[in-house]
């Protein structure tokens, strides 16, 4: 099962190559070029509408040798037809199936570079394996737990949790309360209580206070 | 000096209603602007598009980039328990509640489209049916038609019996929604939703806000009208927006094979208005009237009607009552009752069956038909 | 610091832009679909979001883990109860609701196990014939549409004329489904019999149906069947057919030698579509739904009538 949005139609590719046509052939041509290399060096580089769409052949073709293994005979057959160099059959059958054994996610990822400059303006991307031995493309996030919002906010938190709890034990004692004297409160009443709009007022004042001071250290 | 410059540009301003809004105790909350009429049959596409000028912003600019999980998972939280236990507007007194007439217009639903699927009547024939799901509607506001008449959302020589009625469907995520946009939820005290519409009823169907609307509205055998937005298809030529037969294939035609042909003709009378000409196709407003529901699933709030009703899969739809007269006519005289202003939850006496079937329909549930010998 | 660290690196790396639209692609922008539609997972997300007034949380349903071998039967005997694969007319409700109405026929009414090649006979209601019903016997040559549409075709010949009807599975008007012959031919779909001498399409109509022994592997029939002359319906020398034998009733040498080079023409042939894994990924429900969907079939199987 592949675990990202798909085009429900293929992408044209027009001019694949210099000098040769731009049909299915073609097209078929270079995906298989391009998944041969994906798998032989982990990470590439390329236009962006085509890094999407390798990216799907690559991880179905994953996707088949986890599914079936390497004695079934019609995915060893695609094996062959998709990775040009031999060596990497063996690769696709005995590293990369048990790595992405009990992935719950998609086993590639696509990240957007910027357009090139000065050219016609295509984006491109960079397209790679899970797991891969390179260092990080995306730079190591910044640390914001210690960032005046995140603060603020967890110890509101504290506050807002404590205060539920609170509730839960009244409205436990209540219950009871209303079940000795037997009376019986309409519907809308009966989720409404004094407490609970009290306590209503102090969360939406607090989540305000937080709004502002978030957009504060944003525009900083 | 200053109110006669202030005139000067409200007189610029608007076109239609100068004396209306001069007057002192009128007091108009939304921004006055020029509401011009286009004539014509067609009005420019991209006008269509754009949102109208008195609509709020609706996305708030992004804060949440920078906090932490937990964070994030505590904004869930205050946000469930802010809207599970606010104060509903429902627990005042109940507004009156009349009886269905011909003369009323009640409020309508706004369904998501989920797909075609055949059904079979009672002699065998088959029918398609389209399946069209009730995704958490609730009613967001009502205006009297007094009030109604002095917005602007209130087009001129329209008729002035009418209210207005907004039904919201999908609640949303509160925290990506501008604070302008939070306000309009206020009276009826519900999270934003996520699309809007607006319904004219007369004054003795209005539904207080915060009201849940369901299936149930809507009866078996009832007959409504569905209106959405049609495909949008670009910029297309003759032959396909307005179906014109085009040149001919050969003959010695060269360039003429999907061309209008002649405009017009005169020199003095140029073209006429609301001529037919390539354009942007689709994306426009369009309503099927006369649709019987055929069958109602109340598990999953779908309606099951007949087929046709313009848009794509997972489209927008307005359904409401049909308005023809003959229709009514016969619903007074099978002594036809419908909710009135809506259907409430106390209203049920016994509990409702999974499926709801139309009399000419045939159930899933029983046996095959047969046909009785006759001599 | 941690703050000026992850500055410094992002500096270092290439820029990463978020996937913004060309100016000039705008316009088109403008116009989306997205503006009067919902997409299909933020309309999961509402069905199932807390926020909504009532909530339609997913249980996780309490079928038989299927493996892989017993999803492959399923799919060969009862093919109609996967949807129709194409993403712009999925919908989970729908399916759901279609699968209900499937089952409560089911409860109905024997539907037997059957292929493609096995020979049936029906009986429908009929209001203008003079019984009320009526009864066909035929080869069932072709089986096609998803969920409540699915139909299959059945052939014979009758006064030395070829007749075919078709028949909707979910009709309520089908009375009764015999099964009188159980097996599975070479092929998919047997279209190409309406090309083929009668005799291989006739069926007697007072056929004695076979016993149907449950748990045994169905048979293939392994008959090869002989073209007629040609106009066909359609040009059967180009598909890839197993139960047909080959033609050699040309009108010249000439002809043969052309039929053969067409068939091997890329155009024709289409050798990319073989090995072309998306595509072959997307015209079928893959191997995770079709477990979710048989799974909750198998559970419900035991109420279905059985004669």
């Amino acid at each position: 099962m592949i675990r990202f949005p798909l085009k429900s139609k293929p992408r044209k590719f027009k001019y694949v190559l210099t000098g040769c046509g731009s049909g299915p052939q073609e097209r078929v041509d270079f995906l298989k070029k391009m998944v041969t290399s994906l798998i032989r060096h982990e990470r590439i580089e390329g236009r962006a509408d085509k890094m999407h769409e390798t990216r799907a052949y690559a991880e179905q073709l994953i996707n088949l040798a986890i599914q079936h293994g390497d004695r079934h005979e019609p995915t060893m057959k695609m094996a062959d037809e998709w990775l040009l160099e031999k060596d990497l059959v063996h690769k696709l059958f005995k590293v990369l199936a048990p790595r992405y054994q009990q992935y719950a996610t998609a086993f590639t990822s696509v990240h957007l570079l910027p357009a090139e400059y000065p050219g016609q303006g295509r984006f491109k991307a960079v397209l790679e394996l899970k797991g891969n031995p390179y260092p990080d493309i995306i730079p190591r996030e910044r640390e914001t737990r210690y960032l005046l919002t995140n603060i603020l906010l967890s110890a509101a938190g504290r506050d807002f949790y404590a205060e539920q709890n609170r509730l839960q034990e009244l409205n436990t004692k209540s219950e009871t309360v209303v079940k000795d004297s037997q009376e019986v409160n309409t519907s809308y009443e009966n989720n409404v209580s004094e407490i609970s709009i009290k306590d209503n007022v102090k969360v939406a004042s607090s989540t305000d206070n937080f709004k502002e001071s978030d957009q504060t250290s944003v525009s900083k | 000096m200053a109110a006669k410059g202030l005139f000067n540009v409200q007189c610029k301003l608007l076109i239609c209603d100068v004396g209306r809004i001069l007057e002192p105790n009128n007091s108009i909350s939304r921004p006055l602007l020029c509401y011009q009429q286009n004539r014509g049959k067609r009005i420019a596409r991209p006008s269509k598009i754009a949102p109208r000028p008195w609509f709020v912003r609706k996305k708030a600019t992004p804060h949440m980039k920078y906090l932490t999980e937990e964070n994030k998972e505590l904004l869930d939280n205050v946000a469930l328990h802010q809207y599970k236990n606010q104060p509903s507007p429902l627990r005042d007194e109940p507004w009156p509640r009349n009886e269905w007439t011909p003369s009323v217009r009640r409020a309508g639903l706004l369904g998501v489209k989920i797909g075609v699927q055949p059904q079979w009547k009672k002699d065998g024939t088959r029918i398609l049916c389209q399946l069209i799901q009730i995704v958490d509607n609730h009613v967001i506001r009502y205006t009297p038609p007094e009030e109604y008449q002095k917005s602007l959302g209130y087009k001129p020589m329209s008729p002035t019996c009418y209210g207005s009625l907004v039904v919201g469907a999908m609640s949303t995520h509160p925290w990506n929604y501008s604070k302008a946009y939070h306000n309009l939820f206020l009276e009826a005290g519900v999270p934003p939703k996520r699309k809007l519409t607006r319904f004219l009823i007369t004054p003795d169907a209005a539904i207080q806000p915060g009201t849940p609307l369901s299936v149930h509205h809507f009866k078996v055998g009832q007959y409504v009208n569905c209106s959405a937005k049609t495909i949008a298809r670009g910029f297309q030529g003759v032959m396909k927006r307005w179906g014109f037969s085009g040149g001919p294939a050969s003959h010695g035609s060269t360039k003429f094979h999907r061309r209008p042909g002649s405009i017009s003709s005169g020199m003095d009378r140029g073209i006429v208005k609301g001529k037919k000409m390539p354009g942007w196709m689709g994306n426009d407003w369009r309503t099927l009237s006369n649709v019987k529901i055929w069958r109602i699933n109340t598990k999953y709030n779908v309606l099951y009607v007949s087929v046709g009703i313009p848009g794509p899969h997972h489209g927008y739809v307005r359904i409401n009552d049909s308005v023809t007269h003959k229709i009514k006519q016969k619903y007074v005289e099978a002594g036809k009752q419908f909710p009135m202003p809506t259907y409430y939850e106390d209203d049920a006496t016994e509990p409702y069956p999974e499926d709801i079937y139309d009399e000419e329909l045939f159930p899933m549930t029983e046996n095959s038909i047969t046909f009785e010998q006759t001599e | 610091m941690p703050t000026m660290s992850g500055l410094y690196l992002f500096k270092q790396c290439p820029r990463l832009v978020p996937p913004v639209i060309d100016a000039a692609k705008c316009n088109i922008q403008l116009i989306s679909r997205s503006l009067y539609t919902v997409p299909n997972e933020t309309l999961e997300k509402q069905r199932t979001s807390p926020l909504n007034r009532n909530p339609e949380l997913r249980k996780q349903s309490k079928h038989r883990v299927l493996n892989s071998k017993e999803v492959s039967e399923f799919r060969d005997r009862l093919p109609e109860f996967l949807p129709n694969p194409n993403p712009e007319h999925r919908d989970r409700i729908s399916e759901i609701l279609e699968r209900q109405d499937m089952v409560n026929r089911r409860r109905n009414i024997d539907i037997p196990e059957f292929y493609v090649g096995s020979i049936l006979a029906v009986t429908i209601a009929d209001k203008y014939a003079p019984g009320k019903d009526g009864r066909f016997v035929g080869i069932c040559i072709h089986r096609e549409e998803h969920g409540l549409r699915h139909k299959f075709i059945l052939r014979n010949v009758i006064d030395k004329q070829g007749v075919e009807i078709m028949y909707e599975m979910y009709n309520p008007l089908i009375l009764k489904i015999e099964v009188l012959k159980q097996e599975k031919r070479l092929d998919d779909s047997l279209l190409y019999l309406r090309d083929c001498p009668l005799e291989y399409s006739y069926i007697p109509q007072d056929l004695k149906g076979q016993m149907i022994h449950k748990g045994v592997q169905v048979p293939v029939n392994k008959t090869k069947v002989p073209l007629g002359p040609r106009p066909w319906s359609q040009r059967w020398d180009r598909f890839d057919l197993k139960g047909v034998e080959e033609f050699t009733d040309w009108r010249s040498e000439k002809a043969r030698i052309r039929a053969l080079e067409s068939r091997q023409h890329p155009q024709v042939a289409k050798p990319w579509e073989k090995v072309d894994l998306i595509k072959h990924y997307k015209e079928n429900i893959n191997p995770v739904e079709a477990e979710e969907i048989y799974g909750e079939v198998d559970k419900d199987s035991k109420n279905w009538k059985n004669d």
